[in-house]
């Protein structure tokens, strides 16, 4: 991890963590907003995906962040889904300071949710920790 | 008639595909910047040496598409890289690119999050590619 690292990967062996890695970081260090949202943001996140059997926990420390290998702890949040469902949760728009889920990125989303193609587990224990994620990875 | 992979003639043809793409041009309309495929050799599929293939890409119109060398595909914007035979399986559409990428068989330098954001581009030409028809160098399937 260099000086100006804020994720540390931990999980060098599961090439998706490389991904997540350089998608979040480089997307944090572009947008002032987002850098703000994710120094406020604590908590843990576990991102499993099946199909590739890949599967990161994120841990949040305020303008930090660490990626494990595997799903480690008891986190907030554990997202399971597949892969290319994945990158459509990185689509959603951020309108007013909150996740924009009526458009056509955020409607087919919320239908993966309904129809169980996306698991979210603690969505409605941690709204705050999933609002901010949202805003965090989203690229739009 | 099939044309050749990797060969300049069919990079012509590739890019002559995109063009008349009825739909390419609205849904690329945001994409801007040069893309290279670096192919990695695999003798024992008859690729004894990489080979390095430049396309550049401008809000729906396309620029160069080339064979090159490494120095001008490393100047693209995006340099995707990966075995011919994972190339081979996107193309076929038996690999997923997204998935190849979070595996870690295809690797992207560049900004991750403009890919990202304009996914629909990215999978609009890999559609168009496999349309192409192609002669593959060991063999098609």
């Amino acid at each position: 991890m260099t000086d100006n690292a804020i994720i540390e990967n931990r999980a060098q062996e599961v090439p998706f963590s490389h991904v997540l890695s350089e998608l979040l970081e480089t997307n944090v260090k572009q947008n002032p907003h987002k850098l703000k949202t994710f120094q406020g943001l604590y908590g843990v996140v576990g991102i499993d995906l099946k199909d590739i059997e890949a599967a990161v926990t994120l841990v949040f420390s305020g303008g930090r962040a660490r990626i494990e290998q595997g799903i480690v702890g008891r986190p907030d949040i554990v997202i399971k889904t597949d892969s290319d469902k994945v990158i459509g949760l990185n689509s959603i728009s951020i309108r007013f300071g909150l996740p924009y889920y009526f458009d056509e990125a955020g409607m087919t989303v919320l239908r993966q949710i309904l129809s169980g193609e996306i698991k979210v587990q603690g969505m409605f224990a941690h709204p705050v920790i999933l609002t901010k994620l949202t805003k965090i990875m989203s690229v739009m | 008639m099939p044309i050749k992979a990797m060969t300049q003639e069919w990079m012509d043809a590739y890019k002559a595909a995109i063009q008349a793409d009825p739909d390419y041009k609205s849904i690329a309309k945001d994409w801007e910047g040069s893309v290279s495929l670096v192919v990695n050799p695999e003798p024992a599929r008859n690729v004894p040496e990489p080979i390095y293939l430049f396309m550049d890409y401008w809000h729906g119109d396309v620029g160069d598409f080339v064979v090159c060398d490494k120095e001008k595909a490393d100047s693209a914007k995006f340099v995707m890289t990966g075995d011919y035979a994972r190339w081979k399986q996107v193309a076929y559409k038996e690999l997923d690119a997204t998935k190849a990428l979070l595996q870690g068989k295809l690797k992207m330098k560049g900004d991750l999050p403009y890919v990202v954001r304009n996914i629909k581009t990215v999978n609009k030409v890999i559609d168009i590619l496999g349309k192409v028809d192609t002669l593959w160098p060991d063999g098609n399937k």
